[in-house]
């Protein structure tokens, strides 16, 4: 079964937070992520990964009159918001739990935990039929 | 560049809005969907996409101190909430506002057009520069 992994973090001013960690800091992080998905690779859990830029570049669509596009800024209210995700395809629920503890943990400032909110979703094995 | 649309969809108790639809009209969404991927793909634009289950069976799951998952089951206050998502390669952001404007657009109840709001996301070319 697979599973979407989806890591939130805080907005703050639109931009990503770490841009005012110390380098040490942001490399001891990449680092730990680098060293998770590598093990995600060779455990053969690792389906897919993606990391998104800030939510101040990010944008609201919807269709107007006519089909035309109507954009919106997004984030000024959203308490998280999504950076990046992984699609891992593991044999249970609780082993889908237990990477995104993994993925949750990564280390921030001081190398404290962060403990980030990951969401996680079932991916659908199909589309559904018409 | 490449862009991640997020389709975000309103809920029912639980569930996605779309299973109190008529079958007809869920039919229509679906060949709508079907049609808009199949265009996607032919016009070299369609990288991925993935439907998601509903939205009762999603978990928020933290590290606790000692590292072992702690799993929250409830979203109580979201309206909304992620039912899939396309990731799309383009020329430029105004192709990604256009193609999000389309899917927007998907039929619901009676044909009428969803507008649902489409997040876009543009996706990162590679990893972060150690000194950003």
């Amino acid at each position: 079964m697979r599973y979407l992994l989806m890591m939130h973090v805080p907005p703050g001013d639109g931009t990503y937070e770490h841009l005012h960690w110390e380098p040490a800091d942001w490399a001891a992080h990449r680092a730990y992520h680098e060293r998770f998905n590598r093990e995600l690779a060779d455990a053969g859990e690792l389906v897919g990964i993606q990391a998104l830029t800030a939510p101040n570049e990010g944008k609201v669509v919807r269709a107007g009159a006519g089909g035309v596009p109507i954009t919106d800024g997004i984030f000024p209210e959203a308490k998280e918001y999504l950076a990046g995700f992984w699609i891992v395809d593991v044999d249970s629920p609780e082993r889908a739990y237990a990477l995104a503890a993994r993925a949750s943990a990564a280390p921030g400032p001081g190398g404290a935990p962060l403990d980030m909110p990951i969401e996680v979703r079932q991916v659908m094995a199909g589309p559904p039929d018409a | 560049m490449r862009y991640m649309m997020m389709m975000h969809a309103p809920r029912a108790d639980g569930g996605y809005q779309i299973n109190d639809w008529s079958p007809e009209d869920f039919k229509a969404h679906i060949a709508f969907m079907h049609r808009y991927n199949k265009e996607l793909v032919d016009a070299g634009e369609f990288v991925g996409a993935e439907g998601l289950a509903a939205p009762g069976e999603a978990r928020r799951v933290r590290a606790a101190a000692d590292g072992t998952p702690v799993t929250d089951g409830v979203f109580p206050e979201s309206k909304e909430f992620l039912a899939g998502y396309w990731i799309i390669e383009v020329d430029r952001p105004e192709r990604a506002y256009e193609l999000a404007a389309k899917v927007s657009a998907a039929p619901g109840p009676r044909g009428a057009p969803l507008n649902m709001p489409i997040e876009l996301r543009q996706v990162m070319s590679g990893p972060p520069p150690q000194d950003a």
